[in-house]
């Protein structure tokens, strides 16, 4: 307890502080925190959507029938095979973002740009096939029924983390152009690859909900 | 036990935070300071004047029942008691004990320099004043008038006032979860290097448990609130059960949230309930690995509870037993608390500090507090007791005797660490016994008139309560007078305080062993940490920090060392 | 030809392609350890489950009544 006592003081910031000659003090590195912190933060947003899907199986729960009765008729179901293809786009731009990195990882950018590229497009693809699907849902509108109230809320929220996402990638993008990554330092490429995922698998959940279930 | 020496312990390797030079200017150092240290003292001061705007509704409220037919015309009431109930929860206690002191004590206790992410931090305070002056110009647009619980149908029906209580919520909510996630990456990976989790102080223990809690059951509550927003102001059907929606919905994704928010509040203040006490006996913590697990263990139990604030909602039956039963189970680790506490006292050497006797004053009103929760738990008695005074006198218990008590005694204790001041000891004092009977003269007369039927949120009451309520009014005038006290004490140490040195309670927590107020990059040479922090009677568990003139080692002798203000 | 004809074609397609895609992707990264890589197998893992579900809703083995 008593070498404590007098060890003379370095100035804050050093890059080097030798201690007494001993150990070199080494800098804490900030990837695995920021990923860490990145990670925390989809699970919370996995606990947004598992509330809003509480929601809906909860209203599904409380009637006989669905599609619920509007107006006295039933509702029709969702275009099930266009949302197939949907989601297929969807799913191959996850496949394609994890070439993306990988390539990056490996140091080949041009094959990086394109599965880049190829993502974005998808990824926009995506959100043009739900524009398609929300304009010819004849389920009663976004306020007419609770199917329209959990429907479009749910996939709404969901194409609104799409499109965060899409733009996300596109900055990352640009600052690799900006030469902001090399191949040691690309934790913004990681996050946005997880991001990317975390927003695919949130579609499975919304795919076999609404579509299949 | 004996700490091994050094040269028989390998010495961790110190790992040192970058640190970010010192900001100049006044805006850089004051207003968008980066400083976990001075976001801190941004959310005291904050939460203080929203403590003290909450509690001038709250003696609207006492003064409209002193005359059982009410004072305030019932419209104008309800909207006191819901922004009154609003603003504790979200505006007063959860920024106090997390925002507030989770920021300010758990890097000191880790030997951080700083939280993992200081621009996320910067960022999730400055959501905190526009959260709640939206929420306090929700009086203009027709403030939310249903309870700070905002049961539909009334709150699909209530003015804008609702709308913006939902934003307001909304951005505090957002605040709190990037807080969480900060706090948690903050002791998963900046701790000092030795500090396993066993070694952590049980405040950053605490703080982790509730760290957790936000970051997961507070975006329940975003989805909550974005629905009844849409519903509100876009007519889509949750809620309303005309249109197919249901009001029991938003009660279950209301409670799923708020019963873990009652842990946010209270867990951090038994985490500062923990540091008091072995200080101010000058004896190890009684049963620390049993205090840390409980915390988690609440943490993880409070999940599982949430319908007991439905037992009466007419949701599904057969859900009340089980709910019951696990709420009772929660007594189980909080209590092994309580009775860790009451070990650490017991053949200490008790200084009554003001921390201290609140402290203590926490012990007894917060098991008060618990024990009516436990008749609240249980069904049978429920059905008569929801709704009533009995469950406003339980809230205040476990909230005032509990969080507030926690939040007092945390103020006392960290004020010389935060000011380089003392407070008045004497003064203190009085402020705790002043506190103490007030505050069991306002709340504990609220759980009889409860059990004799009187119910909650109501203008207007039968005659027959009159006395009681007049009695709780009058006692509660003392209590609000009382906050005055800890003002006045605030100021004087500005003026007449002693200065204090880096360690005046002898403690052994790591934000003790540097200056009063610390420097901005807290700590020039990390510590390396080589056992436990309470053993009172071992040499302190800690290397390689640079000895600050003045520093008091925490040995049995070192008694006489204690700075006494006067 | 009809339209949900086309789309289920695709979609079979594509699903078989990109669950194999992924499996490969699973299979090449089943050893790497750290937090983001065992975040990526997951999250790859439950998309080729999306996959497989695609796959038979498309082949109209699964799927709402009627």
């Amino acid at each position: 307890m008593t070498t404590a006592a007098v060890e003379h003081g370095h100035g804050p910031g050093d890059e080097h502080d030798h201690d007494d000659g001993h150990e070199e003090v080494i800098y804490r590195e900030t990837t695995d925190m920021r990923l860490l912190g990145f990670v925390l933060f989809l699970c919370s947003d996995v606990v947004l959507f598992s509330a809003f899907i509480f929601a809906y199986l909860y209203l599904r729960g409380t009637v006989d029938e669905w599609p619920p009765i509007l107006n006295g008729h039933q509702l029709p179901r969702l275009d099930l095979p266009f949302a197939e293809f949907n989601s297929i786009v969807l799913f191959g731009s996850g496949v394609t973002m994890h070439h993306a990195l990988e390539n990056w990882k490996h140091g080949k950018v041009g094959r990086f740009d394109f599965f880049m590229g190829f993502t974005i497009v998808l990824g926009v693809m995506f959100l043009g096939g739900q524009g398609y699907e929300y304009s010819h849902a004849a389920i009663g509108g976004w306020s007419g029924s609770i199917f329209g109230a959990s429907f479009f809320t749910l996939t709404g929220m969901h194409g609104f983390h799409v499109f965060c996402g899409v733009v996300y990638l596109a900055i990352l993008w640009w600052q690799t152009k900006q030469k902001h990554y090399d191949q040691t330092h690309y934790f913004g490429l990681t996050a946005g690859t997880l991001y990317w995922h975390f927003v695919d698998v949130i579609w499975v959940a919304l795919f076999f909900l609404f579509y299949i279930f | 036990m004996a700490v091994a020496t050094p040269t028989t312990t390998p010495i961790p390797r110190p790992v040192l935070d970058h640190i970010h030079p010192e900001p100049t200017g006044f805006i850089r150092k004051y207003i968008f300071s980066i400083d976990h240290k001075i976001i801190a003292y941004q959310y005291f001061i904050t939460a203080g004047l929203f403590f003290v705007i909450a509690g001038l509704l709250a003696e609207m409220i006492r003064i409209d029942l002193l005359k059982h037919t009410g004072v305030l015309t019932p419209n104008v009431y309800n909207q006191v008691y819901s922004v009154h109930g609003s603003m504790m929860v979200w505006l007063v206690i959860i920024p106090f004990v997390s925002g507030a002191f989770g920021n300010f004590v758990m890097p000191l206790q880790i030997g951080a320099r700083d939280v993992a992410f200081p621009w996320l931090n910067l960022a999730a305070f400055w959501m905190f004043p526009p959260a709640g002056l939206i929420l306090l110009a929700s009086f203009a647009f027709g403030a939310p008038d249903a309870g700070w619980t905002e049961y539909p149908p009334i709150s699909l029906q209530a003015p804008f006032g609702t709308s913006m209580w939902c934003i307001a919520i909304f951005l505090i909510g957002i605040s709190s979860t990037l807080t969480g996630i900060n706090f948690l990456v903050t002791i998963f990976k900046m701790r000092a290097p030795g500090m396993t989790f066993t070694r952590m102080p049980l405040f950053v223990w605490a703080s982790a448990a509730t760290a957790g809690l936000n970051m997961v059951a507070t975006t329940a509550l975003a989805a909550a609130l974005l629905a009844l927003f849409l519903e509100r102001q876009f007519g889509v059907p949750f809620y309303n059960p005309t249109k197919g929606g249901s009001p029991i919905l938003w009660q279950h994704m209301f409670w799923f949230y708020s019963h873990p928010a009652v842990y946010i509040m209270i867990l951090p203040a038994f985490g500062i309930i923990s540091e008091v006490l072995p200080t101010f006996s000058r004896k190890p913590i009684f049963g620390y690995k049993m205090i840390a697990f409980s915390s988690v263990a609440i943490a993880l139990l409070g999940f599982m509870v949430w319908a007991h604030h439905m037992f009466t909602s007419g949701m599904a039956p057969w859900l009340q037993l089980p709910f019951m039963i696990i709420t009772m189970l929660i007594a189980i680790p909080t209590g092994i608390k309580i009775f860790s506490w009451m070990a650490t006292l017991w053949g200490g050497s008790i200084e009554f500090s003001p921390a201290c006797l609140f402290a203590l004053g926490f012990l007894i009103t917060f098991t008060l507090g618990g024990v009516t929760g436990f008749f609240l738990a249980a069904v049978p008695a429920d059905l008569h007791e929801h709704g009533t005074y009995f469950v406003v006198g339980h809230i205040h218990y476990v909230l005032y005797g509990g969080s507030v008590f926690g939040i007092y005694a945390g103020l006392y204790y960290w004020w010389p660490k935060m000011t380089g001041r003392m407070m008045n000891e004497r003064l203190g004092q009085w402020h705790a016994w002043v506190t103490f009977v007030a505050f069991n003269c306002t709340f504990l007369p609220m759980h009889w008139l409860g059990l004799l039927g009187m119910p909650r949120r109501v203008a207007m009451y039968d005659v027959e309560f009159e006395f009681w309520n007049q009695v709780v009014s009058i006692c509660s005038f003392f209590l609000a007078a009382s906050t005055l006290m800890i003002m006045g004490n605030m100021l004087w140490s500005f003026k007449n305080g002693k200065k204090a040195g880096p360690n005046p309670w002898g403690a052994r927590t790591l934000e003790w062993m540097i200056s009063s107020p610390p420097p901005y990059y807290n700590f020039k040479k990390v510590p390396a940490v080589l056992a436990a922090p309470y053993d009172f009677g071992n040499p302190l568990p800690y290397i390689g920090l640079d000895a600050e003139p003045g520093a008091v080692e925490a040995t049995p002798q070192s008694t006489t060392g204690l700075v006494h203000a006067h | 030809m009809d339209l949900a004809v086309i789309e289920r074609s695709v979609a079979l397609i594509g699903a078989i392609v990109v669950g194999v895609f992924a499996s490969i992707a699973l299979k090449e990264d089943w050893h790497a350890k750290g937090l983001d890589n065992n975040t990526t197998k997951l999250l790859l893992g439950l998309m080729a489950f999306g996959c497989i579900m695609v796959f038979f809703a498309a082949i109209g083995v699964i799927g709402p009544k009627g």
